[in-house]
């Protein structure tokens, strides 16, 4: 159990100074300074939580991070379901992405939807040194053969793409043209580029922008616009969040026209423009989009929380604010109608979970997002982080984060491993990298990506889920397990 | 409301439920311009013809679910086989988050392995400034004995020369001069993850054996009678290479396992993080030089590292990966030859256990066709104990295997009239693999993981048995190999044709067949 | 003889090829076994020892056959004048994918095929300057050991022989790899001679040889030979093998080079005349422009 227990935030901030200055101890010079700048304490009442983000990562340190490709084909583009999404150069970056985010979709594997296939220009050496433009071509050839029925294609470019200058851009729009304005997106989400899945989430943004909305013309969909059309944007739809939020959303009388990108199609983008208002989930991935849509379509934003029913009334409410009277007494109605359920919920798993400290270090929104939903079950987050976070997210986070809270950004597997060595939370939530490193500590764990093959997380009904979830992650009989009676 | 807070729904459930149906439907009805119901039956039915294999197979340039990984996923895989030894990949650092990932998914266990984190100043300018800070954090942060250096595609595309680096990284003491820094160059638009096992357990040979990068002299061997032996990229290297083990302790063998990773991939849960176990130690990796011999157990893993062994004097051999009882059986009688070790009684009796359990089952499994795909080696241990166990491989498929590979699986299938009606394919893809199961169907497939689409769209059985294996747990630690590696396979196999047998059958309509003995 | 490995280098149209490939004509007459590895995606590296317009690359063929892995050694090498052992590493068009790549790759097949065996020269022909990490790859540890860089008094091929230099000293600490010396092929410009000296003594080397311009070159290589084929007789093919035989007796006594920072070149530059100081060049050019129009106007 948590020594933090009895201790005062000065106490705690007293111990995390000290950690900080320990687990910085192990670097070389030049590395410690580096480091010291991206782990703090969170001290009520600021505005930030004084680490800086969004910097490289230093060499030889494991960090968590991915890349630019795991950001675009991985998280943005991917789930695109009704595209084919190309991982354009060796084998590799495809293989290790192939079907493991969970975006859940509905369609025909193969035939009309291509989320959990591999499509990949399998570069060799030759393509390397004489270009692979020409197999770009002919692949988006053969794509049309074997699968007449995609919607558009999309090119995820890998490391080599940019280093030997192919010119992706002049294939996509001759190939374009060839199949009579399809809509091919080349997207430059070269791994090197940038510091973290970041700068990927960014291209892959313009990317829409640029060879999708500036290139849809007439092919805008054809559904009458109601006022109460809402596009979700920020939602994977891992485990099947996104449907657990948009439930919510049409309960409340809202029409969502669009969903970014879980269970996504091109259609869906294209129509996009003709919301009325975008809601915001995961701000990180898709803020950029979302700015374009308001300072192009003059679409205005709300940012939102699905996680727990503490925010996820509280963002109902906002939501609604955004509509007429009909909606905000949808939006009340909404909220009545799951108040058993969320009392049930809470009154079944609270007792088993109060009082329980959480660690996390995840991507996108999580490190915040997620605390209230712990909250709601009387846990408590000590400690969080973000993998590839950046300044305005962590000025988000002071409004989630209680004093005290250590905070770690692009956290090093060395320093996670020491600080929930010293910290002793009930619980880490962090990846499938950190998952076996901290149950053989005897920590209890949950992927927080993936929901550990779990979920939806999102919504309602995704608290229960996650609730129990938690349940089974911190109650396991296992834990007691760990040390043999005799030793 | 769907959800209840007695009985919590899972995703599986929770999104049958009417609620959820009506409003998927609904969304792709209004919103998604799907495609006609008419249409889209119409393609995947065409999909299913040999029109549509014929165009599949004409494909020159597109690789769709392709069975193969990059080679610096291999190179790790070979890393972490030495004591206390840290995988650094020199290049961009997604990709050593992906590698980690992929392992940790296949074994549930931590994969510890660093990048060089080169971003698109390195790119331009070149990694040794990476190199230089990369070794001296991981050195100084997860105290290893040894580093294995090997390459993203990024750093090859640009020319990176490790050997020079590291020599760099040395004089600016980023690691001791002493310290051991292993290297190779493991390009992922060359080969796949079994080569780059071959390049770093060849750079490991070549470090330890020929004077570390002209630092130390080289070693002069002074043969002994031991015998060294190389697993190869191997999914169930756990169980395997403790099954081999015991199989040499039985013999009384003198042995080295050249590259164990079945401790790292196999730590116990007592509150402890082992980020390093076992291994073959840097001086057992040394004195290998010594040995009589090294036995490979799959040779297309280890085509460079067995040519550099040889040229150090040593016999080699080189196995595909034995499954089974005539596998085995060469297997023990090569090291038996090597060692001049007689095979003790006890594994005769495990052979004849092995044999009598066949004799069991065999019938069941008697002229049942399989589609078999996996790496080069995996396909030829299973399409030769298939053969013995009087099955019929009809597909044999490796994306990763070459002319050479498939002239191999010729051979072999010639050996056999239950092979007389297969056909291998070297450098296909399982999109390929879809069409002949749909064209040429068969009764079972046996591969990894990925076959469950396969399963789902033409309805043929998996049995899983390959790299990586997601969706299963824990079958890493059985073996695969020797005598009681193949009880395994075959209780795999007919686990799977038993539950078939039962799968689709409803009270009263079709259960007169529904038996409790079999 | 333990294998000799060297490489020419030099800025692109300094005669490069030409030099280095009568100078291996002239080695092999003195009864050495030479294996040439021409790295200029161009692949004009072995034309006048095949005595042919141009030979089949190892790029060129792989692409063909699928990779590389699919190539036999017979393909790619041809037995040119002598029997000196030819191969092309080749590359791609100007503008696309990375000839640098193609190097290493090519290298790295002749060398597991076996070419290096049973040779006592392999000798390097490499493209212009060290612009990546791939044209690095002739001077890494274990391949070429002595650089010779071909230069000429032009101020651009000061320039590209002084950053040779840097590409070597970089790899001078780590492997073993010395500047043997630099080629002046004579352009007869001022001075050309002192000028190729002088560079040599800042850059810590020797001018190994002066190669006198002579119309015999190119004589020869109309009809694709080297002099030492197509004139053995003549004073330019005595120039040659006096380089051979320099080259052949320069084993082990290259030096790391000590390259020049660009103002140090371009002081010395000034010094010699072959560069103008600013104000010199816009006197110079105001006049001109002046004369232009005093012309026009009268």
């Amino acid at each position: 159990m948590s020594t933090a227990l009895a201790e005062t935030p000065e106490d705690i901030k007293a111990r995390n100074k000290q950690l900080i200055a320990e687990v910085l101890e192990a670097y070389p010079d030049k590395s410690a300074k580096r480091r010291a700048k991206h782990l703090n304490t969170y001290e009520a009442e600021k505005s930030e939580c004084s680490v800086k983000s969004n910097i490289k990562s230093i060499p030889g340190v494991m960090t968590i991070r991915g890349c630019a490709y795991a950001g675009s084909k991985g998280v943005v583009w991917g789930p695109i379901k009704d595209m084919v999404h190309i991982s354009h150069g060796p084998v590799g970056c495809g293989q290790y992405s192939w079907g493991s985010r969970r975006n859940y979709y509905v369609g025909t594997t193969g035939i009309d939807s291509f989320v959990t296939m591999q499509f990949t220009s399998d570069f060799q050496e030759k393509d390397i040194v004489f270009g692979g433009d020409k197999k770009l071509g002919k692949i988006i050839d053969e794509i049309q053969v074997l699968f007449p029925l995609n919607k558009g294609i999309t090119i995820q470019s890998e490391c080599p793409i940019g280093l030997i200058g192919d010119d992706i851009e002049a294939v996509s729009k001759a190939k374009s043209k060839q199949y009579e304005g399809k809509t091919i997106v080349p997207v430059r989400c070269e791994g090197f580029r940038g510091v973290s899945q970041s700068l990927g989430h960014h291209i892959a943004n313009d990317a829409v922008r640029d060879w999708v909305f500036d290139k849809a013309g007439d092919k805008i969909a054809h559904f009458e616009s109601t006022p109460y059309d809402v596009a979700i944007i920020g939602d994977y739809n891992i485990g099947g969040d996104a449907w657990s939020s948009r439930i919510l959303l049409e309960e409340m009388g809202l029409r969502v026209i669009a969903q970014w990108s879980g269970d996504g199609s091109i259609a869906e983008l294209e129509a996009t423009p003709k919301a009325k208002l975008n809601i915001l989930h995961c701000y990180r991935s898709m803020n950029y989009i979302t700015r374009h849509m308001e300072e192009k379509y003059g679409i205005p934003w709300v940012e939102y929380n699905f996680f727990g029913p503490t925010k996820i009334e509280a963002s109902l409410r906002e939501i609604a604010s955004h509509f007429d009277d009909k909606i905000k007494a949808g939006a009340e109605q909404v909220i009545a109608k799951y108040k058993p359920l969320m009392q049930a919920v809470i009154d079944r798993y609270k007792p088993r979970l109060q009082g329980k400290k959480v660690m996390l270090f995840v991507g996108g929104l999580r490190p915040r997002h997620v605390i209230g939903a712990y909250e709601d079950l009387g846990m408590e987050v000590v400690g969080t982080g973000y993998e590839f976070g950046h300044n305005d997210d962590y000025q988000r986070t002071t409004h989630y984060v209680k004093d005290g809270t250590l905070i770690y950004d692009d956290v090093t597997g060395y320093e996670f491993e020491k600080f929930v060595e010293k910290v002793k939370p009930d619980l880490v939530g962090s990846g499938i990298k950190e998952k076996y490193v901290f149950q053989k500590m005897g920590v209890p764990f949950r992927q927080m990506h993936s929901w550990d093959y779990s979920g939806p997380y999102h919504g309602y009904d995704g608290f229960a889920i996650f609730a129990r979830d938690m349940d089974i992650a911190i109650n396991a009989p296992v834990w007691k397990l760990a040390k043999a009676p005799w030793s | 409301m769907s959800q209840n807070a007695e009985k919590i729904l899972d995703h599986q459930e929770l999104f049958r439920e009417p609620e959820y149906a009506k409003m998927i439907e609904n969304k792709r009805a209004l919103f998604e311009n799907r495609v006609p119901a008419a249409e889209l039956d119409r393609v995947r039915d065409w999909t299913k013809t040999a029109e549509y294999r014929e165009k599949n197979f004409a494909r020159e340039a597109l690789t769709v679910n392709p069975n193969k990984a990059c080679q610096p996923l291999g190179a790790v895989f070979a890393a972490v086989g030495f004591e206390k030894t840290l995988p650094f990949v020199h290049g961009s650092q997604g990709c050593v988050a992906y590698y980690r990932s992929h392992f940790s998914r296949h074994f549930k266990e931590p994969t510890s392995c660093v990048s060089s984190s080169m971003t698109e100043d390195a790119a331009v300018f070149g990694g040794l400034n990476n190199m230089i800070d990369g070794l001296a954090n991981a050195h100084a942060l997860y105290k290893p004995k040894m580093i294995a250096v090997s390459t993203t595609c990024m750093a090859e595309v640009i020319g990176d020369d490790l050997n020079a680096f590291i020599k760099g990284a040395k004089e600016k003491g980023s690691v001791p001069a002493d310290f051991d820094v292993t290297f190779a160059h493991t390009p992922a638009f060359v080969g796949s993850h079994i080569t780059g096992y071959d390049n770093v357990m060849k750079g490991v040979v070549e470090h330890f054996w020929d004077g570390k990068a002209g630092t130390v002299p080289k070693l002069e061997r002074q043969p002994n009678n031991s015998i060294n032996f190389i697993g190869g990229f191997d999914g169930y290297t756990v169980g395997n290479l403790r099954e081999i083990k015991r199989l040499f302790d039985v013999m009384g063998v003198e042995y080295t396992i050249f590259g164990d990773n079945s401790d790292v991939w196999d730590t116990p849960a007592d509150g402890e993080f082992r980020m390093y176990d076992g291994g073959t130690t840097l001086e057992q990796a040394a004195n290998a030089i010594h040995a009589k011999a090294t036995i490979s157990m799959q040779e297309f893993c280890t085509e460079k590292t067995l040519a550099t062994i040889a040229a150090h004097g040593q016999e080699v051999k080189a196995f595909n990966h034995p499954v089974g009882v005539a596998g085995t059986d060469a297997f023990l009688q090569e090291v038996s030859r090597l060692t001049g070790k007689p095979i003790p009684d006890a594994l005769t009796k495990e052979r004849g256990r092995l044999v009598d359990a066949i004799g069991d089952s065999s019938a069941h499994i008697h002229g049942k066709k399989f589609a078999i795909y996996g790496d080069p080696d995996t396909c030829l241990g299973l399409a030769a104990f298939i053969l013995e166990l009087g099955g019929e491989p009809t597909h044999i498929l490796a994306t990763n295997g070459n002319k050479a590979w498939a002239e191999k699986v010729e051979t072999l299938l010639a050996s056999s009239p239950f092979g007389k009606n297969c056909h291998v394919y070297p450098g296909k893809d399982l999109w390929h693999l879809r069409s002949l199961l749909f064209t040429e169907p068969v009764d079972f497939m046996i591969g990894n993981t990925y076959g469950k689409y396969l399963e789902r769209d033409t309805g043929t059985p998996l049995i899983r048995i390959g790299f990586p294996l997601f969706d299963r747990h824990h079958h890493h630690r059985y073996p695969v190999w020797g005598y009681q590696g193949a009880l395994n396979v075959l209780v795999w196999i007919l686990d799977k044709i038993f539950d078939e047998l039962d799968k689709d059958v409803v009270a009263g309509k079709n259960d007169i067949s529904f038996d409790i003995i079999r | 003889m333990a294998l000799r490995q060297i490489a020419f280098y030099g800025k692109g149209g300094i005669g490069k090829s030409t030099t280095s490939q009568n100078t291996l004509a002239a080695l092999v007459d003195l009864g050495q076994k030479i294996l040439i590895v021409g790295c200029d995606p161009k692949a004009d590296s072995t034309r006048l020892i095949l005595n042919t317009k141009m030979q089949d690359t190892v790029l060129s063929l792989a692409a063909e056959a699928g990779s590389v892995e699919d190539l036999e050694l017979e393909d790619v090498m041809k037995i040119g004048y002598k029997g000196i052992k030819c191969t092309e590493a080749g590359g791609p068009e100007p503008g696309v994918g990375c000839a640098g790549r193609g190097v290493i790759t090519a290298i790295n097949f002749l060398e597991e095929n076996g070419a290096y065996e049973n040779v006592d020269y392999v000798s390097y022909d490499v493209l212009g300057d060290v612009v990546c990490g791939g044209f690095a790859m002739p001077i890494r540890e274990n391949k070429a050991q002595e650089i010779y860089i071909v230069m000429s008094g032009e101020m651009m091929a000061l320039y590209a022989a002084n950053n040779i230099a840097k590409g070597i000293l970089k790899y001078a600490s780590s492997g073993g790899v010395r500047l043997g010396g630099l080629i002046c092929n004579e352009r007869q410009t001022d001075r050309e001679l002192d000028l190729a000296e002088a560079l040599a003594k800042r850059l810590n080397s020797q001018l190994i040889h002066f190669v006198p311009r002579d119309n015999i070159v190119q004589h020869a290589e109309l009809r694709r030979k080297t002099v030492i084929e197509y004139a053995p007789d003549c004073q330019q093919a005595q120039e040659y093998r006096n380089l051979a035989e320099k080259i052949h007796a320069n084993a082990g006594k290259g030096t790391i080079p000590t390259p020049i920072t660009m103002e140090e070149l371009e002081e010395m530059l000034l010094d010699f005349g072959i560069m103008k100081t600013e104000e010199q060049a816009l006197a110079e050019l105001a006049a001109k422009e002046a004369a232009k129009l005093a012309a026009a106007t009268a």
